[in-house]
């Protein structure tokens, strides 16, 4: 805590590796500072040393590379929203970045690197990047590694912007022909989503060759339903299959969370709901 | 004198633009927090984190060493320079238990979020970081959380010393009651709990306070709704007299009756300094701000009905959790309720009772519709489920029951006279503006689909203008109207503005009864000093009696410049008009100016024929107030009575429970409407107040009595997506007894629109047997209340 912060604005990667290094706790990353900064007005946050990673060409751009995309952490939503490959390579993403809650203003600063280091239940880009089964590269004093986001995702202390930094994202292309949906339950324009769930789904015909469904803001953290659901493949999609997405979803939950969006008993029920329609939505769009 | 301004003519009753609002929109508007001096101090204040505690002791050493701090105060030491706070409305004036209530707590806190100790530093981030370094050493103690807690046996004490959780229980009603209910049909008994939700003005309250050494005078830039009471009450805190303090209230950011006083704040930055010898800023926080409670109400009602739908009887015997004492009148609210009973029905057996409780959540303020909105809501959800149970159309039986357009002046057997109104006629309204009729169609239609479509109706009552004896709720106002030597108006009142353009209103009315054009007209308020003394706003009252005063204040005025024109022009003065500031007599036209400065600068020749200057001071009291009890010991403080009929349209999503608002629509009477547009925006703002009294707002405690709501995220108001195209209409019946027939607008609506949308969502509900009376209808209780339907009984269909 320092009534007096440093500001520290590293030019490239290995600067802000090396300053990352030499700083005890205390250092914070801001990129769009819409996590951050409202932190810090509040109060619930002093930090000692702002590091402002705006100024390193490494974290910004999108590019195709080796068939795959990579989104510099510095990538604002609006230009995930807007973004031509983002389109019509990834266009699940594109869309849950467009419902981001807040306006422009934060459509225009806050970014997706942000995004995921602030690992809030209710934020919406989480869900669609597991669907996607997104990678990241983590950069830290001891050098740059890549791990599954699925991974990084299991512990809210992963030290990403204090330690090390969050410098991209990979995304595979989503196959041609995927349907796709991202669901949000809001209870008004005002608030945060209650639920949500982000879902890919191919068909062959009818039946159901392959299944990607994350469900978001009813646990501490998004809960992955592509494996609980796997028997669904090889299915068609009918009114009791949609029933029994629903119950197996719901049940998936075990700690749903509690707080102003709904009570815990209203989220797992919503979790199921959102599953549900997520496929439901995807399926339409499929083929 | 002159020509009577007719209907069509002149600016009372058009849509013009506010005059006051263009620096707010611009950006450009000086509100209370850009207002600083040279030398400015920053004040923070240590809130306990407690419900209930004894204060054991204080470290301050912590934050005393931080640099840029200037002087730490706790409330021992408070105690020694100033007083507790005067209440607003003493509850001991009405028979009730009265606290002592003071800036910063001295021994023992009573809620969540009192201020306990204050810092003051150079800048706002110091001082707050200091107020991380104090130590206090708290005993806690079982805080009662709940009303029904707080009644029982052996309750701890909110208030030491107290011999009850309760600061009065007041009955309400007469007549027949038992006979009532026991020649009835059936006797229906709807539970309505009202929770808690407030009013969250964009603009928190800010307060600057500046001691003047030279004068030994204080003067406070706050934002403030009533600054001649609160002159009152700070000379009462500081012990020095009122003519060595001025109140000064800027542009302010919305305020609803939260910025009413009695707030520790106010007091507190006027004594600090004065003690350190600097100006003292403190501006609110959210959290803050989401600390100031209202209208946690749990109603009983009981109606004795007949099987076609005549209310014979009501009973009502209702408690309010109104949380730990506080000086602001936000505890009156909880008279106000049972006061406006039956409403707009034709009920004279009443049995009413009020229980205004204590407990350790924090205190309430005054908040729009100040109680009356939670009469509608207990009433009209109340009407809606007797009318579902007897099987009739809810509209049916409002119709059936409302009071007659014949009745009036009407005496409401709680003791209030209703001056005027069309309650049958503006429900009609309500329900043609909207196609009711096509509604039903298309809700079966949606039915069909399995979609669930609701409609429902609430009606709202609100009694405006209030005055109450003993206390500084004023009933009347005063306003001075000055004409330059250049023509140009100044009006000074003592009514002031929430924000909502009563301003605009006055100068439409100083322009017609003037004679002159409303761009040349500034109207000054919320000044002690330069304002003549006048009760601020509240409870509709402003245009209704600012209005009021500066049109007879014009009126003298025009007659001076007549008099002084007809000598320039040697006519009679019989034969001179005076209109948007032109001056005529047969085919000869003065200039203004003219006639202005002569009359200033000609004293001794024309101008002799009048006393200079261009000014006068009027008062403006409403008739129709009963302060003198009747033999009943009933008063009525009200000189108006507003109305209005609302209805909702509503679409239920069953399987998430959240419900979406299609359409809404509104009748109201406020009597004379003196601009369209304004009133219109007002009428809105109380409906988005309603839909989010229905479905979202709401502040919330873990079972400590530790507040959980902190933030615009957590206390949820409706944004405009959230809002459904509104249809509104007028219909007014005008008061009788007020200038113009004004009734007031701008509070009303809360209520009416928050009972229609509820009684939308049941009636959409109504294939479930679905009846929800507790607010707010959250999706996760609506969904949860469908579930419980549906485990209970096999689907119906719609009634």
């Amino acid at each position: 805590m320092s009534l007096y912060p440093a500001f520290a604005r590293p030019r490239d990667l290995g600067q802000a590796a090396e300053i990352m290094g030499s700083l005890s706790t205390g250092a914070m990353i801001i990129a769009g500072g819409q996590e951050l900064m409202p932190s810090v007005n509040y109060g619930a946050l002093m930090p000692e040393v702002y590091i402002d990673v705006g100024q390193i060409a490494a974290l910004k751009g999108i590019s195709e590379e080796a068939g795959a995309i990579q989104i510099g952490s510095f990538t604002v939503h609006r230009d995930v929203q807007n973004n031509d490959l983002i389109q019509s390579k990834l266009p699940l993403l594109s869309y849950a970045a467009a419902q981001i809650g807040g306006g422009m203003q934060v459509h225009n600063r806050g970014t997706i690197g942000g995004n995921i280091v602030a690992m809030h239940p209710l934020y919406d880009i989480l869900p669609s990047l597991l669907a996607l089964g997104a990678e990241v590269d983590v950069l830290s004093d001891v050098g740059e590694v890549r791990v599954a986001l699925a991974d990084l995702m299991k512990d809210a202390r992963h030290g990403l912007g204090s330690e090390s930094l969050l410098v991209r994202v990979h995304l595979k292309p989503m196959m041609p022909g995927a349907g796709w949906s991202y669901e949000k339950l809001k209870i008004t324009a005002g608030g945060y989503g209650s639920a949500n769930a982000a879902a890919i789904v191919t068909l062959d015909s009818s039946k159901i060759t392959s299944l990607r469904v994350v469900v978001g803001a009813v646990s501490a953290l998004p809960v992955d339903m592509s494996d609980t659901l796997s028997d669904c493949c090889g299915q068609a999609w009918s009114a009791h299959l949609a029933e029994e997405v629903e119950a197996r979803s719901s049940a998936e939950i075990k700690e749903p969370l509690s707080d102003h969006q709904g009570d815990g008993e209203w989220r797992r029920a919503m979790a199921g709901v959102m599953a549900r329609g997520a496929i439901e939505a995807a399926i339409k769009k499929a083929g | 004198m002159g020509e009577q301004t007719s209907e069509t003519e002149g600016y009372v009753g058009r849509s013009v633009r506010t005059i006051e609002g263009r620096g707010p929109v611009m950006g450009k508007a000086t509100y209370t927090n850009d207002i600083s001096f040279p030398g400015q101090l920053h004040a923070h204040i240590l809130r306990s984190p407690h419900a209930a505690a004894n204060i054991k002791s204080i470290d301050t050493s912590g934050a005393e060493k931080v640099a840029g701090v200037v002087r730490v105060v706790t409330g021992a030491e408070a105690a020694k320079y100033i007083d507790p706070i005067p209440h607003y409305i003493d509850p001991a004036v009405f028979g009730g238990r009265s606290a002592t209530i003071r800036c910063l707590a001295l021994d023992h806190v009573w809620c969540f979020g009192q201020p306990v100790a204050v810092v003051v530093a150079e800048d706002k981030r110091t001082a707050r970081y200091a107020v991380s370094r104090i130590t206090v050493d708290y005993e806690v103690t079982t805080p009662v959380i709940d009303v029904e807690d707080a009644l029982k046996d052996g309750a701890p004490m909110v208030v030491p010393g107290w011999d009850a959780n309760m600061i009065m229980e007041v009955p309400f009603g007469s007549g027949d009651v038992e006979q009532a209910f026991s020649s009835a049909d059936r006797v229906i008994k709807t539970d309505v709990k009202v929770h808690r939700f407030s009013t969250q003005p964009i603009e928190t309250r800010t307060y600057n306070g500046v001691y003047d050494a030279g004068t030994d005078s204080i003067t406070l830039h706050g934002t403030v709704q009533n600054p001649h009471p609160l002159r009152n009450v700070l000379s009462k805190i500081l012990r020095m007299p009122e003519n060595k303090i001025r109140v000064h209230a800027p542009v302010i950011g919305g305020a609803f009756g939260m910025k009413m006083h009695g707030h520790p704040e106010e007091g507190m930055v006027c004594f600090l300094s004065k003690l350190i010898g600097q100006p003292v800023k403190w501006v609110e926080d959210r959290e803050e701000c989401l600390l100031i409670g209202a209208r946690e109400q749990v109603h009983s009602v009981e109606l004795a009905v007949t099987k076609d739908g005549m209310i014979l009887g009501l009973r009502d015997h209702y408690l309010a959790n109104t949380g730990a004492p506080s000086s602001c009148p936000g505890w009156g609210m909880a008279f106000l309720t049972g006061l406006t009973m039956p409403g707009p029905y034709s009920v004279q057996n009443v049995d009413v009772q009020l229980s205004a409780v204590v407990t350790n959540k924090p205190g309430w303020n005054a908040s729009r519709g100040y109680g009356k909105e939670v009469t509608a809501l207990a009433l009209e959800l109340s009407v809606d489920n007797a009318a579902r149970e007897l099987g009739i159309d809810p509209v049916d039986m409002r119709m059936k029951n409302f009071i007659k357009k014949d009745q009036f002046p009407y005496d409401s057997p709680t003791g209030l006279i209703y001056d005027s109104g069309d309650y049958a006629g503006v429900m009609q309204k309500a329900m043609d503006a909207i196609g009711y009729d096509e509604w039903k169609t298309k809700q079966e239609e949606a039915l069909k689909e399995g979609r669930y479509i609701g409609i429902g109706v609430g009606f709202e009552l609100t009694p405006e203008g209030g005055t109450l004896p003993g206390t500084l709720v004023g009933g009347y106002d005063s306003s001075t109207v000055r004409v330059a030597p250049d023509g140009s108006v100044r009006v000074l009142t003592g009514v002031t503005t929430p924000g909502s353009g009563n301003p605009t209103g006055i100068a439409q009315i100083v322009a017609d009864e003037l004679g002159v054009r409303l761009d040349t007209i500034e109207v000054v308020q919320g000044d002690t000093t330069s304002c003549p003394y006048g009760f601020g706003n509240s409870s509709g009252r402003s245009t209704i009696v600012g209005g009021g005063s500066a049109a007879k204040a014009a009126v003298e005025v025009r007659e001076k410049i007549i008099k002084v024109a007809a000598a320039l022009m040697e006519v009679d003065e019989s034969s001179v008009t005076m209109k948007e500031g032109v001056i005529a007599s047969g085919d000869k036209i003065i200039d203004l100016e003219e006639v202005c400065y002569a009359c200033y600068t000609r004293a001794y020749d024309v101008g002799s024929v009048i006393e200079p200057p261009l000014e006068a001071t009027a008062m403006f009291k409403p008739g129709l107030v009963r302060h003198t009890p009747n033999e009943k010991g009933q008063i009525n403080p009200y000189p108006s009575y507003s109305n209005a009929a609302y209805v909702a349209i509503s679409e239920v999503d069953v399987n998430t429970g959240v419900v979406k608002l299609l359409k809404f629509s509104v009748a109201h009477d406020c009597g004379k409407v003196i601009n369209p547009i304004l009133v219109e925006g007002q009428a809105c703002g109380a409906i988005m107040f309603g839909i989010g009294a229905a479905l979202a707002e709401n502040i919330t405690f873990d079972e400590n009595g530790r507040q959980l709501t902190k933030s615009l995220m957590d206390y949820v108001m409706p944004r405009i997506g959230d809002v459904p195209s509104i249809t509104l209409t007028h219909h007014d019946s005008p008061n009788p007894v007020n200038y113009k027939g004004l009734k007031g607008a701008g509070e009303a609506g809360v209520g009416g629109s928050a009972a229609a949308i509820v009684n939308s969502v049941n009636n959409a509900l109504s294939p479930f047997g679905v009846m929800m009376t507790e607010t707010p209808l959250t999706a996760p209780r609506v969904w949860s209340a469908i579930q419980a339907a549906k485990k209970a009984q096999p689907q119906r269909k719609v009634a």
